[in-house]
């Protein structure tokens, strides 16, 4: 019987939630954990296809999570904001730095951890200008014995993960006009997936797949602009009649203007084995004003489903039309399976920025459950018959008129930080935030290269005075379960595991455990910056179970950087086990047997240069 | 003004004489100039990096006393007119001696000193 069989089988067993012992589920939600990668492994930034970041390992549980210590630790040298997490493949840990976007392999069968080999891309440094949120990367992935990642600068590249050196590198656009990349690549099969950022400069977005062999583009989908580049085609069926239509990525702009209007998918893809479906969602419209782009705006703040091997769009949604607030729409899609009125239904769990949790058939694109999932009062309610948002005439921006107290800000109820999901609770766990804009709305003109932007935002925490919270989601119903508050925005991503522990880390530095069934804080250690990355748990070598994680506060956390408790930056990667024990601890004397330096660009060498 | 300003985008710039880091800004106290300079700041997108309130954001702070590439009226200059290597774009191509000249003025009243 597989893993999965059993758990479809505990999920059946237990019909009434109230009665429920402590392994039931809360909901009968579950996943499809595929690749179903040895338990020990984290080869992929979620670990599976559906973006679940479940790991099934139980070493570390509710007994002695309370004992968890440093094992060892690693400091990379740079001061970006640190949002990616670490991959652990036999008995290497791959880890890849914000700008310039250095490559690590980590020896982890030797005492420390030491480095084993180490790749420098040298990314050109006009992308520094470029990059509207810090000069991040939000993951990497592993496959068919590479390491490959998306450089600032507009490549992907591809390392021999044995020799750290460069197997392939392709240029896919013009730094020098905007876009920059800072998505995590996600591999299925023979296919990289990999799109493109930039939606407050002005850019035209793509979204890509890529030869794992050699680069060579497989396909590449325009976001806006007219069917043909956009791969909208005759197997296009939206749920919802307002997004049926010839060439709507033109028709729903003024003029030309879709050519500057972003929508770049900066975000997570997901795939479904069984549709050979992926999905990944757009930024929002550029420029961020309005009312200097009436329509719709198609396709921007979207999720698209597309045929994995001809890229085919098979069905869109718009979460937020002509979006007004940039509540873009590229967070992550949590492919799951609900219960539903008697039957089931293959499902994906969208936290947008707008506040709103979307849980869609991933099928057919029809919008089941849609409910507020933290602060916001910008729609009513989004209508299930239309599809639509019924917008609140009080949040409108307007042009040069400050507009008070619209919830959520800019940056939303949830930004890219990545949920988690357990097949064991049947709940997601997400790091969200509580605050609201005073809102002055600008022209502005496009210039190449230039932002194209035009918010000016005051923030403000919503009722209570903290500006984030850690929440456990019911799907099902499109209710929380239970909440931690947190002084400060929860930006980290979250990892759940088989002995129902969550963990998540704050911008003030604390990295805690939580119960996932009650959300009962049973651990907490605060770390040398606040915790932006997304967490992860593998096991070593030595058959011991770790958990790993960066402190390098950063991205567009930064917008809470005059907030008492927010910390400097940092680049260190904290790995934890029981009482800190593992290959690199002892009482004797413990020594390094590294296989490469640092690079000189990186300090301290640097200063020596 | 915003007019002109367009007009002016629209048109080729002259080449732009090189200024010395000590070459005081001729537009000195003069209010009009620095709101030229605010308006500018607003149709060059320069907001969208240091911020409406100049607090800095994508770009760097410009409030503050620290400065990369120098705080004098003439290295303001030359930064606004080459751009630096960490991603200041270079706006000699965009704007007219003057023009950038209003841009230091009002950067010099927003600033420390």
């Amino acid at each position: 019987m597989s893993f999965r069989n059993l758990l479809l089988g505990a999920v059946f067993a237990c019909a009434t939630p109230a009665l429920a012992a402590p392994t039931s589920s809360f909901t009968g939600a579950t996943a499809n954990l595929a690749p179903s990668d040895p338990a020990g492994q984290w080869t992929r930034q979620a670990r599976d296809y559906a973006n679940t970041r479940f790991s099934p390992l139980t070493q570390i549980n509710q007994k002695n999570v309370g004992r968890l210590r440093i094992a060892w630790s690693f400091s990379d040298g740079q001061m970006y904001g640190h949002e990616g997490a670490p991959l652990v493949v036999g008995d290497t840990m791959y880890v890849v730095t914000p700008y310039p976007n250095i490559a690590y392999a980590l020896d982890l069968s030797k005492a420390g951890a030491p480095i084993k080999w180490v790749y420098q891309p040298n990314p050109d440094p006009r992308a520094i200008g470029e990059a509207c949120c810090d000069k991040v990367l939000r993951g990497w992935a592993y496959a068919d014995g590479k390491l490959i990642y998306n450089l600032l600068d507009d490549h992907t590249v591809a390392v021999d993960a044995d020799t750290g050196k460069e197997v392939w590198r392709v240029l896919l656009d013009d730094v020098s006009k905007g876009p920059t990349m800072t998505q995590a690549a996600f591999v299925v099969g023979n296919k990289v997936f990999v799109g493109s950022s930039g939606g407050e400069l002005g850019t035209n977005g793509w979204f890509q797949a890529l030869d794992v062999k050699d680069g060579h583009t497989i396909w590449k989908a325009f976001t806006n602009g007219p069917d043909e580049g956009a791969l909208i085609g005759s197997d296009f069926k939206p749920y919802y009649p307002w997004m049926k239509g010839k060439d709507l990525g033109v028709s729903s702009w003024p003029g030309e203007m879709w050519k500057q209007g972003a929508s770049a998918p900066w975000g997570w893809v997901s795939y479904d084995p069984d549709l050979n479906e992926i999905y990944y969602g757009t930024s929002n419209p550029g420029p961020r004003v309005p009312s200097q782009r009436p329509g719709l705006n198609l396709w921007s703040s979207s999720v698209f489903a597309r045929d994995a091997d001809s890229g085919q769009a098979k069905w869109a949604y718009q979460f937020t039309p002509h979006d007004e607030w940039d509540y873009d729409g590229v967070n992550e899609n949590v492919l799951i399976d609900i219960p539903w009125r008697g039957g089931h239904r293959k499902v994906m769990v969208h936290f947008n920025r707008n506040g709103f949790a979307y849980t869609i058939d991933r099928a057919t694109g029809e919008v089941l459950v849609a409910k507020p999932f933290g602060l916001q009062n910008w729609a009513k309610e989004i209508d299930l018959k239309t599809g639509m948002p019924v917008v609140n005439d009080a949040a409108h921006p307007i042009v040069e008129k400050k507009v008070e107290n619209i919830c959520p800000p800019d940056i939303g109820v949830k930004n890219w930080n990545p949920s988690a999901f357990s097949p064991r609770t049947g709940l997601l766990y997400a790091g969200v935030f509580n605050s609201c804009m005073d809102l002055t709305n600008h022209i502005v003109q496009y210039i190449p290269g230039a932002t194209y932007d035009g918010m000016e935002m005051a923030r403000h925490p919503g009722p209570g005075g903290n500006w984030g919270e850690f929440i456990a989601w019911d799907p099902v119903q499109g209710k929380r379960v239970w909440s931690v508050k947190e002084n400060l925005y929860v930006w980290s991503g979250a990892v759940v595991t088989g002995s129902d522990l969550v963990f998540y880390g704050t911008m003030d530095g604390w990295f805690r455990a939580v119960d996932a069934r009650s959300g009962k804080v049973l651990w907490s250690q605060k770390l040398g910056s606040g915790i932006t990355a997304a967490p992860m748990t593998f096991l070593g070598p030595d058959k011991r179970q770790y958990v790993a994680v960066y402190a390098g506060v950063g991205g567009g956390a930064g917008v809470l950087r005059r907030e008492k408790g927010f910390m400097p930056g940092g680049n260190t990667l904290y790995v934890f086990s029981v009482d800190g024990n593992g290959i690199g601890t002892g009482s004797n004397q413990l020594v390094s047997q590294a296989g490469a330096a640092a690079p000189v660009s990186v300090p301290p060498a640097a200063a020596h240069n | 003004m915003r007019k002109l300003v367009i007009g002016f985008l629209l048109a080729a710039s002259p080449a732009l004489a090189q200024v010395a880091p000590d070459t005081p800004n001729p537009l000195a106290g003069n209010a009009d100039a620095t709101e030229a300079g605010h308006v500018l700041f607003g149709k060059m997108n320069c907001a969208g990096c240091h911020a409406y309130d100049l607090t800095g954001g994508m770009g760097p702070d410009l409030t503050d006393a620290s400065w990369l590439y120098g705080g004098k009226p003439g290295e303001i200059f030359h930064t606004i007119a080459e751009g630096t290597p960490r991603g200041m774009p270079a706006w000699k191509d965009k704007l007219a001696p003057d023009q950038i000249w209003q841009l230091v003025s009002y950067i010099q009243s927003k600033k420390a000193n």
